[in-house]
Protein backbone atom coordinates (compact mmCIF):
# COMPACT_ATOMS: atom_id res chain seq x y z
CA UNK A 1 0.00 0.00 0.00
CA UNK A 2 1.15 3.67 -0.59
CA UNK A 3 0.41 6.74 1.09
CA UNK A 4 0.39 9.98 -0.79
CA UNK A 5 0.57 13.08 1.79
CA UNK A 6 1.17 15.79 -1.06
CA UNK A 7 -1.63 18.08 0.65
CA UNK A 8 -2.10 19.30 4.24
CA UNK A 9 -4.65 18.09 5.51
CA UNK A 10 -6.38 17.56 9.50
CA UNK A 11 -6.20 13.63 8.14
CA UNK A 12 -3.77 11.75 10.14
CA UNK A 13 -2.80 8.01 10.08
CA UNK A 14 -5.33 7.14 13.26
CA UNK A 15 -8.32 7.95 10.59
CA UNK A 16 -6.42 5.81 7.33
CA UNK A 17 -5.89 2.92 9.60
CA UNK A 18 -9.51 3.01 11.40
CA UNK A 19 -10.93 3.19 7.68
CA UNK A 20 -8.84 0.51 6.31
CA UNK A 21 -9.26 -1.59 9.26
CA UNK A 22 -13.27 -1.36 9.22
CA UNK A 23 -13.34 -2.09 5.69
CA UNK A 24 -11.48 -5.29 5.82
CA UNK A 25 -13.68 -6.11 9.06
CA UNK A 26 -17.03 -6.06 7.29
CA UNK A 27 -15.98 -7.35 4.26
CA UNK A 28 -14.74 -10.30 5.49
CA UNK A 29 -17.23 -10.96 8.56
CA UNK A 30 -20.70 -9.73 6.85
CA UNK A 31 -19.53 -10.63 2.93
CA UNK A 32 -16.99 -13.07 2.97
CA UNK A 33 -15.30 -11.03 0.81
CA UNK A 34 -10.76 -10.46 1.55
CA UNK A 35 -10.18 -7.01 0.15
CA UNK A 36 -6.58 -5.43 0.42
CA UNK A 37 -5.72 -1.74 0.81
CA UNK A 38 -3.66 -0.81 -2.52
CA UNK A 39 -3.23 2.90 -2.42
CA UNK A 40 -4.15 5.65 -0.47
CA UNK A 41 -3.25 9.18 -1.75
CA UNK A 42 -4.54 13.02 -0.70
CA UNK A 43 -6.83 15.29 -2.99
CA UNK A 44 -8.82 18.22 -2.45
CA UNK A 45 -12.34 17.45 -3.55
CA UNK A 46 -14.84 14.95 -3.95
CA UNK A 47 -14.46 12.84 -7.21
CA UNK A 48 -16.83 10.18 -7.46
CA UNK A 49 -14.81 7.01 -9.50
CA UNK A 50 -17.67 4.43 -10.38
CA UNK A 51 -21.10 3.60 -10.82
CA UNK A 52 -22.65 3.43 -7.56
CA UNK A 53 -22.15 5.39 -4.27
CA UNK A 54 -23.07 5.71 -1.09
CA UNK A 55 -22.25 8.39 1.25
CA UNK A 56 -22.89 8.92 4.71
CA UNK A 57 -22.05 12.11 6.99
CA UNK A 58 -19.93 12.16 10.84
CA UNK A 59 -20.34 14.41 12.98
CA UNK A 60 -18.86 15.43 16.44
CA UNK A 61 -18.22 17.80 19.01
CA UNK A 62 -15.18 18.06 17.52
CA UNK A 63 -14.87 17.37 14.35
CA UNK A 64 -17.36 16.27 10.93
CA UNK A 65 -16.87 14.67 7.82
CA UNK A 66 -17.72 12.06 5.65
CA UNK A 67 -17.56 8.76 3.96
CA UNK A 68 -18.30 7.74 -0.07
CA UNK A 69 -17.52 3.94 -1.04
CA UNK A 70 -18.25 3.89 -4.31
CA UNK A 71 -18.10 0.43 -6.45
CA UNK A 72 -18.11 -0.63 -10.18
CA UNK A 73 -21.78 -1.94 -10.76
CA UNK A 74 -20.33 -5.68 -11.51
CA UNK A 75 -18.45 -5.81 -7.75
CA UNK A 76 -21.24 -4.15 -5.96
CA UNK A 77 -23.56 -7.00 -7.31
CA UNK A 78 -21.03 -10.07 -6.71
CA UNK A 79 -20.09 -8.40 -2.63
CA UNK A 80 -23.93 -7.76 -1.69
CA UNK A 81 -25.39 -10.90 -3.26
CA UNK A 82 -23.03 -12.73 -0.84
CA UNK A 83 -24.65 -11.14 2.08
CA UNK A 84 -27.63 -12.70 1.44
CA UNK A 85 -26.43 -15.38 0.10
CA UNK A 86 -27.99 -15.42 -3.93
CA UNK A 87 -26.10 -15.19 -6.90
CA UNK A 88 -25.04 -11.67 -8.69
CA UNK A 89 -27.26 -12.09 -11.59
CA UNK A 90 -30.73 -12.43 -9.31
CA UNK A 91 -29.87 -9.53 -7.43
CA UNK A 92 -32.58 -6.77 -7.76
CA UNK A 93 -31.29 -2.95 -8.33
CA UNK A 94 -33.09 -1.92 -5.37
CA UNK A 95 -31.12 -4.80 -3.42
CA UNK A 96 -27.78 -3.55 -4.80
CA UNK A 97 -28.49 -0.14 -3.76
CA UNK A 98 -29.25 -1.23 -0.32
CA UNK A 99 -26.54 -3.50 0.28
CA UNK A 100 -23.96 -0.73 -0.79
CA UNK A 101 -25.65 1.69 1.57
CA UNK A 102 -25.55 -0.53 4.45
CA UNK A 103 -22.18 -1.40 3.83
CA UNK A 104 -20.77 2.00 4.20
CA UNK A 105 -23.13 2.49 7.08
CA UNK A 106 -21.33 -0.67 9.06
CA UNK A 107 -17.80 0.81 7.66
CA UNK A 108 -18.87 3.75 9.23
CA UNK A 109 -19.81 3.18 12.20
CA UNK A 110 -17.31 0.97 12.83
CA UNK A 111 -14.56 3.61 12.15
CA UNK A 112 -16.36 6.01 14.49
CA UNK A 113 -16.26 3.69 17.06
CA UNK A 114 -12.91 3.81 16.61
CA UNK A 115 -12.42 7.25 16.50
CA UNK A 116 -14.51 7.51 19.55
CA UNK A 117 -12.07 5.17 21.76
CA UNK A 118 -9.25 7.43 20.02
CA UNK A 119 -10.93 10.69 20.72
CA UNK A 120 -13.30 10.01 23.77
CA UNK A 121 -15.68 11.36 22.25
CA UNK A 122 -19.25 10.14 20.99
CA UNK A 123 -19.82 10.80 17.14
CA UNK A 124 -23.59 10.69 15.19
CA UNK A 125 -23.90 8.85 11.97
CA UNK A 126 -26.29 10.13 9.33
CA UNK A 127 -28.35 7.76 7.14
CA UNK A 128 -26.59 6.77 4.00
CA UNK A 129 -27.55 8.69 0.80
CA UNK A 130 -26.93 6.08 -2.56
CA UNK A 131 -26.63 7.20 -6.21
CA UNK A 132 -26.18 5.11 -9.01
CA UNK A 133 -24.82 5.79 -12.74
CA UNK A 134 -22.16 6.25 -14.80
CA UNK A 135 -20.34 9.21 -13.97
CA UNK A 136 -22.60 10.85 -11.51
CA UNK A 137 -21.43 13.69 -9.53
CA UNK A 138 -21.93 14.50 -5.87
CA UNK A 139 -21.55 18.35 -5.08
CA UNK A 140 -19.81 18.52 -1.21
CA UNK A 141 -19.56 21.93 0.93
CA UNK A 142 -17.44 23.52 1.69
CA UNK A 143 -15.58 23.01 -1.63
CA UNK A 144 -12.05 21.86 -1.72
CA UNK A 145 -11.97 20.11 1.66
CA UNK A 146 -9.23 17.74 1.47
CA UNK A 147 -10.16 14.14 1.04
CA UNK A 148 -8.21 10.82 1.11
CA UNK A 149 -8.83 8.95 -1.41
CA UNK A 150 -8.55 4.77 -0.34
CA UNK A 151 -8.10 2.25 -3.19
CA UNK A 152 -9.33 -1.20 -2.46
CA UNK A 153 -9.08 -4.62 -4.52
CA UNK A 154 -11.39 -7.17 -4.07
CA UNK A 155 -12.26 -10.02 -6.91
CA UNK A 156 -9.73 -8.50 -9.35
CA UNK A 157 -11.48 -5.60 -8.94
CA UNK A 158 -10.74 -2.17 -7.79
CA UNK A 159 -13.59 -0.34 -5.72
CA UNK A 160 -12.57 3.19 -3.22
CA UNK A 161 -13.69 5.00 -0.44
CA UNK A 162 -13.43 8.72 0.24
CA UNK A 163 -12.87 9.94 3.35
CA UNK A 164 -12.90 13.73 4.44
CA UNK A 165 -12.52 14.28 8.21
CA UNK A 166 -12.21 17.94 9.77
CA UNK A 167 -11.42 18.39 13.61
CA UNK A 168 -12.78 22.02 15.23
CA UNK B 1 -43.90 -17.46 17.68
CA UNK B 2 -42.53 -14.54 15.59
CA UNK B 3 -39.49 -12.82 16.15
CA UNK B 4 -40.09 -9.19 14.45
CA UNK B 5 -36.95 -7.06 12.74
CA UNK B 6 -36.89 -3.86 12.27
CA UNK B 7 -34.20 -1.77 10.43
CA UNK B 8 -34.51 0.66 7.03
CA UNK B 9 -31.80 -1.75 5.14
CA UNK B 10 -34.22 -3.70 3.27
CA UNK B 11 -30.80 -6.02 2.80
CA UNK B 12 -29.88 -6.26 6.39
CA UNK B 13 -33.68 -7.74 6.77
CA UNK B 14 -33.24 -10.22 4.64
CA UNK B 15 -29.83 -11.10 6.65
CA UNK B 16 -31.43 -11.41 9.51
CA UNK B 17 -34.19 -13.31 8.06
CA UNK B 18 -32.14 -16.17 7.17
CA UNK B 19 -30.74 -16.67 10.76
CA UNK B 20 -34.36 -16.25 12.22
CA UNK B 21 -35.51 -18.86 9.46
CA UNK B 22 -32.91 -21.34 10.93
CA UNK B 23 -33.98 -21.15 14.55
CA UNK B 24 -37.13 -22.03 13.41
CA UNK B 25 -39.48 -18.70 14.20
CA UNK B 26 -41.40 -16.83 11.79
CA UNK B 27 -40.34 -13.71 11.33
CA UNK B 28 -42.09 -10.08 10.88
CA UNK B 29 -40.83 -7.26 9.58
CA UNK B 30 -40.49 -3.38 9.71
CA UNK B 31 -38.52 -0.46 8.12
CA UNK B 32 -38.32 2.10 10.64
CA UNK B 33 -39.35 2.39 14.58
CA UNK B 34 -42.64 3.91 14.31
CA UNK B 35 -43.80 1.21 11.46
CA UNK B 36 -42.34 -1.60 14.26
CA UNK B 37 -44.41 -0.24 17.03
CA UNK B 38 -47.44 -0.49 14.40
CA UNK B 39 -46.84 -4.39 13.52
CA UNK B 40 -45.87 -5.12 17.16
CA UNK B 41 -49.23 -4.07 17.81
CA UNK B 42 -51.03 -6.40 15.78
CA UNK B 43 -48.64 -9.19 16.26
CA UNK B 44 -48.37 -8.23 20.46
CA UNK B 45 -49.37 -12.00 21.57
CA UNK B 46 -46.88 -13.63 19.57
CA UNK B 47 -43.52 -11.50 19.17
CA UNK B 48 -40.59 -13.65 21.29
CA UNK B 49 -38.24 -11.30 20.17
CA UNK B 50 -37.81 -7.64 18.71
CA UNK B 51 -34.27 -6.80 17.26
CA UNK B 52 -34.03 -3.65 16.54
CA UNK B 53 -31.26 -1.06 14.83
CA UNK B 54 -30.40 2.28 16.40
CA UNK B 55 -30.28 4.33 13.12
CA UNK B 56 -33.67 4.40 11.09
CA UNK B 57 -35.84 7.39 9.60
CA UNK B 58 -38.95 8.49 11.33
CA UNK B 59 -37.92 6.98 14.91
CA UNK B 60 -34.91 5.64 16.00
CA UNK B 61 -34.24 2.67 17.83
CA UNK B 62 -33.49 4.05 21.19
CA UNK B 63 -36.72 6.10 20.65
CA UNK B 64 -38.76 2.44 20.11
CA UNK B 65 -36.76 1.11 23.03
CA UNK B 66 -37.87 3.34 25.20
CA UNK B 67 -41.41 3.03 23.83
CA UNK B 68 -41.96 -0.49 24.12
CA UNK B 69 -40.46 -0.65 27.47
CA UNK B 70 -42.82 2.14 28.42
CA UNK B 71 -45.94 0.06 27.50
CA UNK B 72 -47.25 -2.46 30.15
CA UNK B 73 -48.18 -4.93 27.28
CA UNK B 74 -45.09 -4.66 25.27
CA UNK B 75 -42.52 -4.42 28.50
CA UNK B 76 -41.96 -8.24 28.88
CA UNK B 77 -41.01 -8.59 25.20
CA UNK B 78 -36.95 -9.02 25.17
CA UNK B 79 -35.14 -6.62 22.58
CA UNK B 80 -31.64 -6.93 21.24
CA UNK B 81 -30.29 -4.03 19.97
CA UNK B 82 -28.72 -5.16 16.02
CA UNK B 83 -27.08 -1.86 15.45
CA UNK B 84 -23.53 -0.55 14.14
CA UNK B 85 -23.47 1.47 16.79
CA UNK B 86 -20.88 -0.07 18.79
CA UNK B 87 -19.58 2.42 21.48
CA UNK B 88 -19.35 1.24 25.11
CA UNK B 89 -21.50 4.42 26.04
CA UNK B 90 -24.62 3.18 23.41
CA UNK B 91 -24.27 -0.14 24.88
CA UNK B 92 -25.01 0.77 28.06
CA UNK B 93 -27.34 3.22 27.22
CA UNK B 94 -29.39 0.94 25.52
CA UNK B 95 -29.18 -1.83 28.08
CA UNK B 96 -30.29 0.65 30.79
CA UNK B 97 -33.55 1.77 28.61
CA UNK B 98 -34.66 -2.23 29.03
CA UNK B 99 -32.33 -4.09 25.80
CA UNK B 100 -31.68 -7.70 26.84
CA UNK B 101 -28.98 -7.81 23.83
CA UNK B 102 -27.01 -5.86 22.15
CA UNK B 103 -24.93 -7.31 18.87
CA UNK B 104 -22.71 -5.19 17.05
CA UNK B 105 -22.94 -5.23 13.22
CA UNK B 106 -21.39 -6.76 10.93
CA UNK B 107 -21.82 -10.08 12.26
CA UNK B 108 -21.90 -13.51 11.12
CA UNK B 109 -25.26 -15.58 10.89
CA UNK B 110 -24.17 -18.17 13.29
CA UNK B 111 -23.17 -14.97 16.09
CA UNK B 112 -26.36 -13.88 15.51
CA UNK B 113 -28.26 -17.04 16.32
CA UNK B 114 -26.53 -17.94 19.13
CA UNK B 115 -27.41 -14.12 20.56
CA UNK B 116 -30.83 -15.06 19.69
CA UNK B 117 -30.49 -17.84 21.66
CA UNK B 118 -29.25 -16.88 24.77
CA UNK B 119 -32.06 -13.40 24.41
CA UNK B 120 -34.54 -16.17 23.92
CA UNK B 121 -33.30 -18.21 27.22
CA UNK B 122 -33.13 -21.38 25.04
CA UNK B 123 -29.63 -23.65 25.55
CA UNK B 124 -26.80 -22.66 24.04
CA UNK B 125 -24.00 -25.41 23.88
Amino acid sequence: MSIETSHKSSLDANLVNAVVASTMHVMSTIASTEVQCKEVKAQTDYKPCGDISAIINITGHNGEGMLALSFPVQLASIIVSRLIGITPDKLSVEDRCDGVGELVNMISGNTKSKLSEQNNTLYTLSLPTIIQGPKHHVSTRPKNNPYLLMLFEAEGQTFNLQVSFKTF
Amino acid sequence: MKILSVDDSGIMRKIIRGAVDRLGYDFIEAADGQEGLEVLNVHVNEVALILLDWNMPVKDGYETLLEIKKNPVTQHIPVMMVTTEAEKANVIKAIQAGAKNYVSKPFQQEDLIVKMMETLGLGVS
